[in-house]
This record gives C-alpha cells, structure tokens and sequence, in this order.
C-alpha cells in the first residue's frame, strides 16, 4: 500500500543561527543525503517540522533551492513546539514533513522589477525569494526589499544583508517601529515607509508577507501606488495540521491554504471570502 | 460472474449464525445497543442489534477512528529517533448494518482522502471493507436524504444490500466484493421465493412523508450569505459543544499530536471540530474564526458551498443526526429552506 503521509522524514540540525532573541534561523540536512537530499522544493513552500513528542507545525522554508547544501528555517519561539526546538542544539534531529503548498510564481515574474515588502519573521518566506533572485541575478530587473520590525533587535537576517546590497541594482530599505541611540535608519510603519518610497508599479510585482495587519496596510498602499491585483503577491498563514488538504482547518472559502496556497495573488484573494 | 451477483435471500433466523461467521472471519462492526446504538466491534452475532432507525454515530470511526496511532517513535542511544509504522489498517473488515446515508457518506469522504496525497490509513481501510447496508422501510421526522437524491432502500454504495421483507432479508450483491463475501458464505443462503420484490414494494409505505428539500443551486445561493448577519442569529444560539460535527457522517475534521514518555511515544491523530475556537487558533494568538459566528458560517459554507467547490458535491447525506442531538435545536433543514427562500438575506 502507498505510503504514510504522515510520516516524517528525519533531518539532523547543522547549526542554530540566532536571528534575534527570539528567532533562530535552523540548517538542517535531511538525514542519509548530503543536503537537502530528495526533499525538492520551491520557493514560498512550507514544511511540517516535527519535533517528535511534543508536536508539528507548519514552518516556512527560508533557504532558496539554489542553494541545496541544506535546508533552512527561521523559527520565532512563540508556541510549545517552537519553544522546544529553541530548545534543540546542532546534531539533534527532527522530522520534516513535505514540501508543501504552492510557490512563488519566480518564473512568470522573469524579466520584471521585484518589490519585496516584509514584517518581522515575515521576511522568512520571502528570504527564499531573495536568495533565489540573487543566484539568477541577470532573470530579473531592478530588487527593492523593504523591510521592517518593531525595533532595531528585531530586525532578522542581519549578517546577509551586505551580501544582497552588494548585488547590482538591490536596494534594501529598513525601517523600525521604534528605534534606539544607535539606530540611524528610517524609524515608522511599514506601510507608511512604502508610500514614501514611491516604487513604481511599471513592469513590478509585490510580494509581501508579515503580520495579517501589515499584510492588509501594505495591499492597501500598493493599491494606492497603482499596482495591480494581479501584481501583489501574499502569503497566509493559518493553523494547517495535516499541510495536505484533509484536516480541515485552514481553508479560505473553498480554498485550502496548504494546497492552494499559500501564496496567493490579491486577485485571487478578491475572489473568496475573507476569513 | 452474473450466476454469483443474484438475488439470494436468508431467513431471519439464520442472521446470528452468520454474523458470528462473520466475526470469526472479519473484524466485524455493527449496531450494538448500549445507551443507544452505535457502530462497534462484535464477537458475535448476539451482540448485534437491528433495532434502529439510524445509529447514534455513523460508521465513520470504522475508516477514520475517533483517536487512531500514526505512528510509534523511540529515542535511539544518540540524538536521533527510530519510527515504526503502525499497520492495523491492513485486516479485513466488514461493516454490517449501515444506512444509505451513511454509505454516501463514506463516497463523499473519499474524495478528502483520495486525491494528489493519499490518506493511506483511511483508503486502506476502505479498500479492506465490505459493506452490508441495511435498506430503511421507516424514517425519523429528521430523516431527508432524498434530498441528496439518496434512496434509502437501495444498494447504490455497499457491497451488499440486506433489505428486511419480513420474514427473511432480501440480500442483493451489487459489487464483485459483495458478491465473493455472499459466495464464501452461501450456506446461509437460498433461492428467491417470488414474492420479494412485492414484498419491498409495500414495505415502502413507511418512507411516505420523508422530507425531500430542494437543493439545486443551493452553492450559488449560499455565496452572497457570506458575512450576513443570518449566521449572528446562529451563532447567538450555538453553544459551540461540537456535537453536530461529531455525529456527522460527512465531518472528517481531525487533529494531530503527540504523546510522549521518557523514551518514546507515538503521534496520533483524532476527531476534532471546526465549532472549537482552538481549531483555528495560531501560536501566534490570531485566530481567523475567532467568533461562533464565524464558525457555524463555516461548518454550514462547508457543507453547502465549500465541499461542493471542491469536490462537486454537497457535504451533507440528510441523516438528521445533527438536528436531532442539537441541544439548541439548529436545524440545518431549516437553514435550507432559509437560504433557498431567500428568508436567510433579509435578516
């Protein structure tokens, strides 16, 4: 008979990066490969992480597949799960089920600008993107990131970001909601920072993921910029136990996040009930 | 094959031995009278009641247990773990006495489980079951799967259909399943009399009266009712107890989660409920059906608009469990009638 579904693949940690105090970027390595072994995903996918005896949860994939050596997640200690895996150290092991759920269309967007617009742990998903944008550079026009958290500690994936500045034509902009003596960066909301650098919408598509309100805030000021529903790329989160459409918890109208998304364009999102 | 599939009957008096028969050869699962009846394992025939309408739960736990072990786990002398499968999906099964609403209702879960990733603890199951329906000549006031175009006299989703004439069952094989169980047991049975089918035909008259609603386009219908302030007047009366979707035989929902002790333990999986807050509620503390409004909408969209986008099919059988054990008396009939008149927007 076919396979278990539920039965996750044990993957060994190779190292616990911290990102912030309470975000901690995991490189594992699917147990009997080198690497990522024949665990093949996208960018924008998620994976159950198990960590067995206290629970699953559905976890972004931070790494990009162009980078195979490992995978990557960046876990903000929030819940009991999340708490115990903080809890782990490198060479302990834990069970990924997956990949799953839809990606990132990066190919449809060949050929045009990128605007990447993030909130906190939100920036994991989209850190997939960027690396994968970065590794085929000359696919692409012209990278914006924005970026902000609550505060200067919180900002994640600090020690990259000389790295994806120092590629042609990316500009990182970082914005706090408060900031400290030693921040000299932009200090407001996201939304706000976005409308005040003005991307054009010309050839550009969005993507965004970070808290539900920032997510909402965000959509609104694209809008507002002119681009297109068509244009601006999310990605939900919900409660998603099983990742593979029979538990039932994390639909959206008749969509199921873990299958159909969860990415989603805003077009898409018009066209079902607002949960 | 065509001598094999035909009518057979057997004598009422002759049912007990067979059930025992069967539980000697399957895991057999019946009606059992305890404080009602329900679906359970039996031993033997004299467990067994037919004293019913419809049993309290439906068969589901038989194909989706109400708690069920995914799999085992053991910590290994490093840091790692072994996993062992659990593999009791794999025994031979028949389900006897089920309804033709019940026996839908099983088509429709298989569209949840089927499908790009199979539920292999589910489908295995099923693949491994014979079903004996039992054809319903009575009805409850709550009873409406015609409805759902469902006749509750008839074998459309078992493997053998027993339909009580009397004095004796008309047993009619409908799959090649059904049709091998009745083969390897033939002792128990013997040829037509004649007056079957005469016999059914009056024995019919107990369905008289049997609420049929109409349903067509009932997803369209639905669709400009999201956010109506029809599913607050629901929502106010919901107690949020959840025992509408346990009594379903349409509902699958299901949780996941560990047991541990020092040197293992195993993941399981059971029932869990859309009309529980924490069914949706994220670590991070938002919940997007935070209010009972928003989840009585959910369990009637899903029923009626949601399953139906999906799979092409209503996710109601029209069994009546979820009004009858209702302690508030929400009554999905009149939910329908409320969104096919158009009474439900005007709220």
């Amino acid at each position: 008979m076919s396979e278990n579904i539920y039965l996750p693949r044990m993957a060994t940690i190779q190292s616990m990066r911290p990102e912030t105090i309470d975000v901690t970027t995991f490189r594992v390595t699917i147990d009997g490969s080198d690497g990522a072994g024949k665990f093949e995903y996208k960018s924008g996918q998620f994976a159950e992480v198990s960590l067995l005896g206290v629970g699953e949860a559905p976890i972004a994939i931070s790494s990009s597949p162009t980078r195979p050596e490992a995978i990557e997640f960046s876990i903000r200690r929030v819940g009991e799960l999340t708490t115990g895996l903080h809890e782990l150290e490198p060479m302990d092991e834990i069970g990924i089920r997956g990949p799953f759920g839809n990606f990132f269309p990066l190919e449809e967007m060949e050929g045009q600008n990128l605007l990447i617009v993030g909130g906190g742990i939100g920036l994991s998903p989209l850190r997939s993107v960027i690396f994968n944008v970065l590794d085929n550079r000359g696919k692409y026009g012209k990278i914006d990131i924005i970026y902000g958290a609550r505060s200067p500690q919180d900002l994640t994936f600090t020690s990259e970001y000389k790295e994806w500045q120092e590629v042609d034509n990316v500009r990182l902009h970082l914005t706090v909601d408060r900031g400290d003596e030693e921040w000299k960066g932009n200090v407001g909301l996201v939304p706000t920072f976005l409308k005040e650098i003005n991307p054009s919408p010309e050839n550009t598509t969005s993507i965004t993921c970070g808290p539900p309100i920032m997510i909402k805030f965000v959509i609104e000021a694209l809008r507002e910029l002119g681009f297109s529903s068509e244009h601006i790329i999310t990605t939900l989160e919900r409660r998603m136990k099983c990742g593979v459409g029979k538990c039932g918890r994390c639909n959206i109208g008749s969509k199921h996040v873990c299958l159909d998304g969860p990415v989603f364009t805003l077009k898409q999102l018009e066209e079902i009930p607002s949960d | 094959m065509a001598s094999q599939t035909k009518s057979r009957i057997i004598e009422k008096n002759k049912l007990t031995e067979l059930l025992d028969k069967l539980a000697q050869d399957y895991h057999l699962i019946a009606p059992v009278q305890g404080n009602n009846v329900s679906f359970r394992r039996v031993e033997s025939g004299s467990e067994v009641t037919l004293d019913y309408i419809n049993t309290v739960l439906s068969s589901k736990g038989a194909f989706l247990p109400q708690t069920e072990t995914l799999f085992r786990f053991f910590r290994d002398d490093s840091r790692g773990f072994r996993i062992e499968t659990v593999n009791d999906a794999d025994r031979e099964q028949v389900v006897f006495g089920i309804r033709a609403c019940d026996a839908r209702s099983l088509r429709l879960m298989d569209m949840v489980f089927d499908g790009q990733y199979k539920d292999s603890c589910y489908l295995n199951r099923r693949e491994k079951t014979t079903l004996i329906g039992l054809a319903c000549f009575d009805h409850a006031e709550t009873c409406f799967c015609p409805t759902f175009g469902i006749d509750p006299t008839s074998g459309e989703d078992v493997d053998i259909l027993f339909s009580d004439i009397g004095d004796r069952y008309l047993v009619e094989a409908s799959t090649e399943k059904g049709a091998d169980l009745l083969n390897r047991f033939s002792e128990f049975f013997t040829e037509l009399r004649g007056d079957e089918e005469q016999l059914r035909e009056a024995r019919k008259a107990g369905l008289e009266g049997m609420k049929k609603l109409d349903v067509s386009n009932i997803a369209d219908k639905m669709a400009p009712l999201y956010g109506s302030d029809y599913w607050d007047s629901i929502g106010m009366k919901c107690l949020g107890c959840g025992i509408c979707t346990y009594v379903c035989p349409t509902c699958h929902c299901f949780d996941i989660a560990d047991v541990s002790v020092d040197e293992g333990g195993e993941r399981f999986r059971c029932w869990d409920s859309c009309m529980f807050p924490e069914f949706t509620l994220m670590a991070s503390g938002e919940n997007p059906r935070a209010d009972r409004k928003a989840r009585v909408q959910q369990r009637f969209f899903d029923k009626l608009k949601y399953f139906h986008d999906r799979y092409g099919e209503l996710a109601c059988v029209g069994c009546g469990r979820c009004i009858r054990y209702c302690p508030v008396n929400i009554d999905i009939t009149q939910i329908i009638e409320d969104v096919t008149s158009g009474k439900a927007g005007n709220e």
